[in-house]
């Protein structure tokens, strides 16, 4: 159908017949009308009136079927529409497919079905200058110290800690020595919540300094005095160790109990001089294996731990050693640490330890030592004052005392600062004043130190 | 002695292998987990979370590290290397390795 056709148009035709029929009729002369000729005019404009309304219902029917073409055309461009979508849709998926075949294959995800996150590698790192009185100032550390860890199912861990340093060979020799020192091996086997199994080259719960002192643990770049001195800082044997819950605020009794090859002689003697605190491994070094004396070591260490709120919290412990020392196992070799640590929130730490050794000797009898520090570090994030770096920095602060039973004592006051770059990465620098009867020793020192732990 | 003392350990306390996996959606929330009062019960208990755990342990000896910093597979090695160190027991270190798990970069 021609949507432009005019249904009205039909009208106007048969009505303007109709209309000149009857203007032409005469109106003056009704009575020359006969009754036939009157009949069939009648006839004439009932049919012209039929026709009428035959072509009204024709023009309605005409404009019902406009309508719905009408309507049969806006559902077909709506077809239109939805089909040119659905091309243009095609279009792009096929583009983006012909894009995507040209691109390389991307690699395989990384997930954890891929990657063995079994094995890790933490540890820490320094490098360190040290200027002391009557020496040249010296760039004289650079300490790589990683921890292996590989963790075998939920309860078996190994993990083993090396030290890598350089040292120069003077004033004996030229040129450098670079040391690679095993610090620790050992798997651990979680028996249950509260017991673990260690066995292998373990550092040893005298105190806590051994265990915890890492370079950025630390907040001062050097060891305590007596913990050096006094102290063996590993051991190879067993030893079972955990924690017990002691209520459900967090208090814990942690405990140790180990047996170890122990304390050694230097060149096999009893002489005071020849204690060699951390050689005897077990292996000697022409290949056979033995203890250098007749009994292994045990020793251990008890502490409860009280949390009051998380950051604040009380640490005691109480610890113990004894040994045989001598090749011929005539002489003892006995510790005892008391160490504490105390935290007052996120910015302040106060810990110590008091340490005493005692053991017998061929040419000098009993020789008791004994030594302490008290280390005291304060975050200056605690003062909320905003000041560019402020509350990065910390103030440290520690005392040292060493008595060596064999005639030496030292005292040491240490004051710095830690400013710590990230959480992990710190930047140190403290003084020490050293007042000790041993003249050997400077009398003051600078230390810096940058420390990284990862 | 000691070995008397391991045998007795392993024969009186659970593998910690194979204890069933503790239920701590409600402990790790960040409000405390404390069981209903009534009338003539006990007192109610505070249970800590895995985060506040984690505060404690981590500020014994270091400050704490992000949980971001780690995936949560690698903070399970990390962890366990840490229960050993810090002697956490068990069920402690399980609520806070949930705790970095849930936190953790991926």
């Amino acid at each position: 159908m021609n949507k432009n056709t005019k249904p009205g148009r039909r009208l106007f035709g048969p009505g303007l017949t109709v209309g000149t029929l009857l203007l032409a009729l005469p109106s003056t002369t009704p009575a020359a009308v006969s009754d036939a000729d009157f009949n069939a005019l009648r006839d004439t404009v009932q049919k012209l009136s039929e026709q009428v309304q035959s072509l009204t219902q024709t023009n309605k029917l005409v404009e019902q079927a406009h309508e719905q073409d009408q309507q049969q055309i806006q559902e077909l461009r709506a077809k239109l529409s939805a089909t040119q979508q659905t091309a243009e849709d095609a279009e792009q998926k096929s583009a983006a497919a012909a894009a995507a075949q040209a691109e390389p294959t991307p690699g395989v995800p990384i997930d954890e079905a891929t990657v063995n996150h079994n094995f890790q590698m933490l540890g820490d790192a320094e490098f360190q200058y040290v200027n002391a009185d009557h020496q040249n100032g010296a760039f004289v550390l650079a300490d790589f110290a990683p921890i292996f860890l590989y963790r075998g199912g939920d309860n078996i861990l190994f993990e083993a800690g090396f030290d890598t340093t350089i040292a120069n060979n003077s004033p004996n020799g030229g040129d450098y020595t670079t040391t690679f020192n095993l610090s620790f091996a050992q798997l651990d086997y979680v028996l249950n919540d509260y017991m673990i199994l260690c066995a292998g080259d373990m550092l040893l719960p005298l105190g806590t300094y051994s265990e915890r002192g890492a370079g950025w643990l630390n907040k001062i770049p050097d060891d305590p005095l007596a913990v050096d001195a006094l102290l063996p800082g590993s051991g190879v044997g067993a030893q079972l160790r955990g924690a017990v819950p002691l209520g459900d605020a967090g208090k814990l009794l942690n405990y140790s109990f180990y047996c170890v090859n122990g304390p050694g002689s230097s060149d096999g003697t009893g002489d005071a001089a020849s204690l060699d605190l951390g050689g005897n491994v077990g292996l000697r070094s022409d290949g056979a294996v033995a203890n250098l004396h007749n009994s292994p070591a045990g020793g251990g260490r008890l502490a409860v731990f009280i949390p009051f709120k998380p950051r604040y919290d009380l640490e005691l412990g109480i610890s113990a050693a004894v040994s045989q020392w001598d090749n011929a196992g005539n002489h003892l070799w006995m510790a005892g640490v008391i160490d504490a640590a105390l935290h007052l929130g996120p910015n302040f730490e106060l810990k110590g330890e008091y340490i005493a050794t005692r053991y017998g000797s061929d040419d000098l009898g009993t020789i008791n030592q004994n030594g302490w520090f008290v280390q005291a570090g304060y975050k200056l994030a605690g003062l909320n004052v905003e000041l560019p770096g402020i509350n990065n920095l910390e103030l440290v602060g520690r005392y040292d005392a060493l008595r060596d039973g064999l005639g030496n004592t030292t005292d040491q006051y240490t004051i710095g600062g830690v400013y710590y770059v990230t959480t992990a990465l710190l930047l140190e620098a403290d003084y020490e004043f050293i007042n000790s009867s041993d003249p050997t020793q400077p009398s003051n020192q600078l230390i810096l130190q940058i420390s990284y732990g990862f | 002695m000691m070995l008397a003392v391991v045998l007795m350990g392993v024969l009186v306390g659970r593998p910690a292998g194979a204890q069933p996996p503790t239920d701590t959606s409600s402990t790790n929330s960040a409000a405390a987990q404390a069981s209903a009062p009534a009338t003539g019960q006990a007192p109610v208990k505070k249970q800590l979370t895995g985060a506040e755990l984690y505060s404690i342990h981590c500020n014994r000896c270091h400050a704490e590290r992000y949980p971001t910093e780690r995936t949560g597979a690698q903070w399970k090695t990390i962890l366990l290397h840490m229960q050993v160190r810090a002697n956490i027991p068990g069920q402690q270190a399980r609520l806070i390795l949930q705790y970095l798990q849930e936190n953790s970069g991926r």
